[in-house]
């Protein structure tokens, strides 16, 4: 009966669709950028993975990491540590690692506590640590990406929305560092097209130039962020990102996450 | 409890209800959302996956907004648009960062519109998204993609 009435849904929009009047094959940008709904919509991790997934078949376990860094108390450390330790999940996910997607399950609730967030992600992380038991990684994904909007959106509800986009920033640099690593070991210019995102490097750039905390935009660690999209920047901006500027981008964002993960702050 | 509320007057609850049924009903971008999400349905069997985070608001007649996306090559994405005002029209089409059509189907059915992008390159698409007609002033509307 439901996949009639699918059937049925279909064949009635494609219908419609050939009484539609047909939209322009091009369109003045210029028009849009005032009405933009927002600047842009940042990727969920998930969506990189479904790419990486498709390229073959990496070495995810040699891409997780054993430290998955110390909570110095710092909130900005704290924001930016728990979006790498989300980026770990996924490639815990890659990896079919039962035992450190609870690892890192259990490590999003301190850390979400850290910045006054826990309730927000407490059936999250049950969640996650009950589907990675069952091996159902597809559902992991899922749930690693819906605790990472469960703990934006907690923060803005909290008036926190600055420290918020920081989370997605960490979760961006660490995703960047292992999807750069994966296709420097084996090269396709397919590979490193992923990393083609003008526009969100701009996006993730206003969003720090536009703190309204100026002790948070002053924070060494944010300092260093912003700079490290300001030297990234040019290098994903060619036609075809080479493999050297793979490893310059791999290099840059490398010391970024060793510099969130540290105890020095 | 509410005291005050229970200390009501039958006159007064008469004069609410009458109040209650004077007023126009206004339409939610929530109730666009539920519909957007409703239109995703055939797409989720599909193997879609939706992401829980949402785009929406309202827009006059021959209004247009566009909604800026990171997309990738090598994965499919349909965006769906909704909007739960009754006989209105309206439309979602892709574009990639040049201006040009980019998406490789698209559809569209009353309070319903959709369209499907597969990516030629990674890189910033515009989901353009217009009421063509409506019979109020301001339309809600809601937008999910998924991908896969």
């Amino acid at each position: 009966m439901l996949p009639r009435l699918i059937t049925t849904a279909l064949c009635g929009f494609a219908v419609a669709n050939a009484l539609a009047e047909p939209p322009p094959s091009t369109i003045d940008l210029s028009k849009f950028p005032a009405a933009a709904v927002e600047d842009v919509v940042v990727p969920v991790p998930s969506e990189i993975f479904i790419v990486l997934d498709k390229l073959g078949t990496p070495n995810w376990k040699g891409e997780l990491r054993d430290n998955l860094g110390t909570n110095t108390g710092n909130r900005a450390q704290i924001a930016l540590l728990l979006g790498t330790v989300i980026a770990d999940g996924f490639i815990a996910v890659e990896a079919e690692d039962s035992e450190k997607v609870k690892q890192i399950g259990q490590e999003v609730l301190v850390l979400a506590d850290g910045i006054n967030v826990r309730k927000a992600v407490i059936a999250r992380s049950k969640s996650i640590t009950d589907k990675a038991e069952a091996k159902d990684w597809r559902a992991v994904r899922s749930e690693l990406d819906g605790a990472l909007q469960d703990v934006r959106g907690a923060m803005q509800e909290l008036g926190d929305d600055e420290l918020a986009q920081l989370v997605s920033l960490g979760g961006w640099i660490r995703g960047t560092q292992v999807l750069t690593s994966i296709v420097g070991q084996n090269y396709s210019p397919a590979g490193a097209e992923l990393l083609n995102q003008p526009e969100l490097l701009n996006y993730f750039a206003r969003r720090i130039d536009e703190m309204r905390s100026r002790n948070l935009k002053k924070e060494e660690l944010v300092v260093k962020v912003r700079k490290l999209l300001r030297d990234i920047k040019p290098i994903i901006g060619k036609d075809t990102i080479t493999v050297e500027n793979v490893q310059k981008v791999n290099k840059l964002t490398t010391d970024t996450v060793k510099a969130i993960t540290s105890e020095d702050q | 409890m509410n005291r005050r509320f229970l200390s009501l007057s039958p006159v007064r609850v008469l004069i609410a209800l009458a109040v209650l049924c004077l007023t126009p009903l206004y339409a939610t971008v929530d109730d666009a959302l539920s519909f957007a999400h409703e239109c995703a349905v055939p797409y989720v069997k599909q193997g879609f996956t939706i992401r829980e985070d949402a785009w929406g608001g309202d827009l006059g007649v021959k209004d247009q907004k566009a909604v800026t996306a990171q997309l990738f090559k090598g994965n499919e994405y349909w965006f769906c648009m909704a909007t739960d005002v009754k006989g209105a029209v309206i439309n979602v089409h892709i574009y990639d960062s040049q201006g040009r059509l980019a998406e490789s189907e698209a559809w569209q059915k009353g309070r319903f519109a959709a369209a499907k992008v597969v990516p030629k390159a990674t890189g910033t698409y515009y989901a353009i998204v217009t009421i063509e007609k409506s019979p109020q002033e301001r339309t809600h509307w809601a937008l999910v993609y998924g991908y896969r």
